[in-house]
C-alpha cells in the first residue's frame, strides 16, 4: 500500500478516535431544552450533577439524583445538565467542566466523590456543592452534605424480610430454613448502613434468623452479583436484599432463576428494573429526589444555607420502603402491622437503628 | 467446615465464571500465536455482549443473538486486523482504540435504541442443555447431586468453551492449520518463503479471536444475566489476556488458567459465607483471587515464552 494512502487512513482513524473520545470521556451531556417550559416559572439558576461510575441508567442513586434535577427543571424552570463519570479519574474534570460553564449548583453523587468535593468546594466558592452520601468534617459555606439514614429504610426492609422468610403462606418460594441474604456493592459507609439496618430489622422480629452477608467489591459487575445471589440461595436464603447498584440487577436474575424473593434498593426497583415484578417484594428507598430538589429550591429562593451536613431519615421523609406491588395481596396483615410499628418506633425514637457494625 | 466449603455449587460457579474468560483467552491465544497482540478482547466481548442482546431482542431467539454476538466480535476484529496487519499500526494502540470505541459505541447505541443509558430490557436467555431428575434421597442422591451440578447443569456456551479448548489445543499441535499458525507467530518470513500467506493467515487468526470474544460476550448476556449493562465485561478481557499468558499461549492452558481464576473467585464468594466465623473485613476475601494469581504466576508457572514475532508487523519483501 503506498504511503500517502496509509497516511490518510491513519489520519482518519485518529479523527474517529478523537470523536469517540469526545463522546465517551466527556460524559454525555443531557441538554434538555423542553419547549413546554414556556408556562413554567423561569430562573437564571443552572443546576448540574456529576454521576458516579455507575452512570445514568443505574436505576438507583444516580438516576434518583437526576429525578430531582428533572423535578427542579419542571417546577422551577432551572436549566439542568448531567455529566457521567466513566471512572474515578473523571470526577475532577467533570466538576471543573461544569463549574467553568457557570453552573450554580453541582451535585456530586456518591460517597466515593467525597474527597473530590472537599478539594473542589474552596476552588469554586460561588458554586453550591451538594454531596450526595457525603459527610464533611468542616464543610465550607458553599458545601452541603446530603446524607440519608439508609439504615432506617433497611431496618424496615429487614422487618419485612425477617417475617417473610417465616411465612410459608406468603409465597411458595419461601422455605423453612429461616435464612435471608444481604448483598453489598463495595464495603463503604452507606452500604454498611444498609447492611447493619437490615440485620437489625430482621433480628428485631425474628431473633433466630440467619443472615448471609456477601460483598461483590463492585457496583457494576452484573454477572458477579448473580453468582453471589446464586451462592446465597444455594445456602438456603429465600429473601435477598441487594444494596449494590447495577451488581444487584444480577441478583434479581438469580432470584428469578432459582426461586427467591428480592428486595431492591435506593429507588422503587419494581418500576426501574423491567420484568422484576415476580420477585420484587419491596425496595428500601431513599428519596434522593426530595433532597436534591429542596437544595435547588433553596438556592433559587435565596434561602440556601451551606456549611452543614443534612440528614434525611424516616421522620424527615427521606427514606422508606416501597409498596409491595405484585405481593400486595400475599403480604399478611402481621407483616404490615410490624412494619408500621417499626416505622413509628423509629420516628418517635423508641428504637435507634444502628448505623455501623460496631453499634449492631 | 471444609465440607461446608467444598460443595458442588462451588465448582459449578467456578466453571460458569471461567467460561467468558476462557473463550476470550483462547481467542487471545490464537491471535498471538499468529503474531498479533490483541488487547481489544475486552472491547470485542463488550460489543458482542451488547449486539447479542439486540439480536435476541429483534428476533426473539437467543440463538440468533449468539450469532449476532459472534458477528459483532468479528466486525471489531476486522478493524483491528485492518489497522494492525494491512496498515501495520502499533497493535497495542489499535487495540486500545477499539476498547474505547466499544465503550462509546455500546453506550451510544443504547441511547439510540433504548432511549436511556444503563441497562437494556431483559431478553430470553439460553437454558441449560440437560435437565435430568435424579434419585431423591440416600447416598446415591448425594453422588447424583454432585454429578448433576458439576457436570450437567450448564448452558450451551459453557460446554462449547470446553470443546473449543480441547479441539483448539489438539488442532494447534496436530494439524496443518496449527503448524502454519504457529509459524506466523514465530518466524513469519520463513512462512512467507515457503508460500504461506502471512496476511491471510493473520487476518483469519484475528477474526477467529474476535468471534471467540463475541461468544464470550454472548455467554455474559444471553446465558448469565439476560440483559446488557454498560461496561458489564468489567475487565474480563484483560484478565483473559493474563490467562492466555499464564496458560503459555495454548488453548488448553488458557482454559485451565481461566478455570483457576474462576475457582478463586467462586471460592472467595464461598468463603464470605463464613464471615461470622472468621471475622475479617470483606475486602480481604475480595483480594484473594488476585493474591492467588500472583502466587501461582510467581511460583508454579515459571517463565513463559511468548511467540517470537509477537507484536511485530510483517512487511513483505
Amino acid at each position: 500500500m503506498d504511503s500517502k494512502l496509509r497516511k490518510v487512513l491513519a489520519l482518519l482513524l485518529v479523527a474517529a478516535l478523537v470523536a469517540v473520545f469526545a463522546v465517551g470521556c466527556g460524559g454525555e451531556d443531557e441538554p434538555v431544552d423542553d419547549p413546554d417550559t414556556g408556562e413554567a416559572p423561569t430562573t437564571d439558576v443552572r443546576a448540574a450533577m456529576v454521576t458516579d461510575v455507575g452512570g445514568l441508567g443505574d436505576k438507583t442513586f444516580n438516576d434518583g439524583t437526576y429525578e430531582g434535577l428533572l423535578r427542579a427543571e419542571r417546577e422551577l424552570g432551572v436549566e439542568i445538565r448531567a455529566l457521567e463519570s466513566n471512572e474515578i479519574a473523571d470526577y475532577e474534570p467533570n466538576i471543573d467542566q461544569l463549574a467553568n460553564a457557570g453552573f450554580d449548583v453541582i451535585f456530586t453523587v456518591g460517597f466515593l466523590m467525597t474527597d473530590t468535593t472537599i478539594v473542589k468546594g474552596p476552588e469554586y466558592p460561588d458554586v453550591v456543592f451538594g454531596g450526595i452520601d457525603q459527610f464533611f468534617e468542616e464543610p465550607g459555606d458553599n458545601v452541603v452534605g446530603l446524607l440519608f439514614k439508609e439504615h432506617e429504610s433497611a431496618y424496615l426492609a429487614g422487618v419485612v424480610a425477617g417475617l417473610a422468610t417465616l411465612d410459608g403462606d406468603l409465597d411458595d418460594r419461601i422455605n423453612d430454613q429461616n435464612k435471608i441474604a444481604f448483598i453489598g456493592g463495595m464495603d463503604i459507609p452507606p452500604v454498611e448502613r444498609f447492611e447493619v439496618g437490615f440485620i437489625a430489622g430482621a433480628r428485631s422480629v425474628n431473633p433466630d434468623v440467619e443472615i448471609i452477608n456477601l460483598y461483590a467489591g463492585s457496583f457494576d459487575d452484573v454477572a458477579k452479583g448473580k453468582e453471589l445471589a446464586l451462592s446465597a440461595i444455594a445456602e438456603g436464603a429465600d429473601v435477598v436484599f441487594a444494596a449494590a447498584g447495577l451488581t444487584g440487577n444480577g441478583a434479581i436474575t438469580a432470584c428469578q432463576e432459582q426461586g427467591a424473593l428480592f428486595i431492591g434498593v435506593d429507588v422503587d426497583q419494581y418500576f426501574s428494573v423491567e420484568g422484576s415484578g415476580d420477585v420484587m417484594l419491596t425496595s428500601a428507598m431513599k428519596s434522593l429526589e426530595t433532597a436534591v430538589f429542596e437544595t435547588i429550591k433553596a438556592v433559587v429562593e435565596g434561602t440556601f444555607v451551606g456549611g452543614e451536613n443534612r440528614t434525611f431519615g424516616i421522620a424527615e421523609g427521606g427514606v422508606d420502603i416501597a409498596p409491595f406491588h405484585d405481593f400486595e395481596d400475599a403480604v399478611s396483615q402481621e407483616i404490615r402491622d410490624a412494619v408500621e410499628a417499626a416505622r413509628q418506633d423509629v420516628i418517635n425514637g423508641t428504637v435507634t437503628v444502628p448505623a455501623t457494625r460496631d453499634e449492631l | 467446615m471444609l465440607a461446608d466449603l467444598l460443595t458442588p455449587d462451588l465448582f459449578a460457579s467456578a466453571v460458569r465464571m471461567a467460561t467468558p474468560l476462557a473463550l476470550a483467552a483462547i481467542g487471545g491465544t490464537i491471535c498471538e500465536r499468529a503474531g498479533v497482540v490483541n488487547i481489544a478482547l475486552e472491547g470485542m466481548m463488550l460489543f458482542g455482549a451488547f449486539m447479542g442482546v439486540i439480536g435476541a431482542m429483534y428476533t426473539g431467539s437467543a440463538w440468533f443473538g449468539v450469532v449476532t454476538a459472534v458477528v459483532a466480535g468479528i466486525s471489531l476484529a476486522l478493524v483491528h486486523a485492518f489497522a494492525s496487519i494491512t496498515l501495520r499500526t502499533d497493535q497495542v494502540v489499535s487495540g486500545t482504540a477499539i476498547n474505547i470505541l466499544a465503550t462509546g459505541l455500546t453506550g451510544f447505541l443504547m441511547e439510540v435504541i433504548f432511549g436511556h443509558p444503563g441497562t437494556t430490557d431483559p431478553v430470553r436467555r439460553l437454558q441449560p442443555v440437560f435437565s435430568f431428575s435424579g434419585p431423591g434421597d440416600g447416598a446415591l442422591a448425594t453422588v447424583w447431586r454432585w454429578v448433576d451440578t458439576v457436570f450437567l447443569s450448564y448452558t450451551p456456551i459453557v460446554y462449547a468453551a470446553i470443546f473449543i479448548a480441547i479441539g483448539g489445543h489438539w488442532a494447534l499441535y496436530n494439524t496443518r492449520w496449527g503448524l502454519r499458525l504457529r509459524s506466523l507467530g514465530e518466524h513469519p518470513r520463513a512462512a512467507d518463503t515457503v508460500g504461506i500467506s502471512v496476511v491471510r493467515g493473520r487476518y483469519s487468526a484475528v477474526l477467529v479471536s474476535g468471534a471467540l470474544a463475541g461468544l464470550a460476550g454472548a455467554n455474559l448476556t444471553l446465558e448469565q444475566v439476560g440483559s446488557f449493562t454498560e461496561g458489564m465485561t468489567n475487565g474480563r478481557g484483560f484478565i483473559a489476556l493474563a490467562a492466555n499468558i499464564f496458560g503459555r499461549w495454548t488453548p488448553g492452558g488458557s482454559y485451565g488458567a481461566s478455570l483457576l481464576f474462576g475457582f478463586a473467585d467462586a471460592l472467595q464468594i464461598r468463603l464470605q459465607l463464613f464471615r461470622d466465623v472468621i471475622r475479617i473485613p470483606s475486602q480481604f476475601f475480595l483480594m484473594l483471587p488476585y493474591v492467588l494469581t500472583v502466587v501461582v504466576l510467581a511460583s508454579v508457572v515459571g517463565r513463559a515464552v511468548a511467540p517470537a514475532a509477537i507484536g511485530k508487523p510483517y512487511e513483505k519483501g
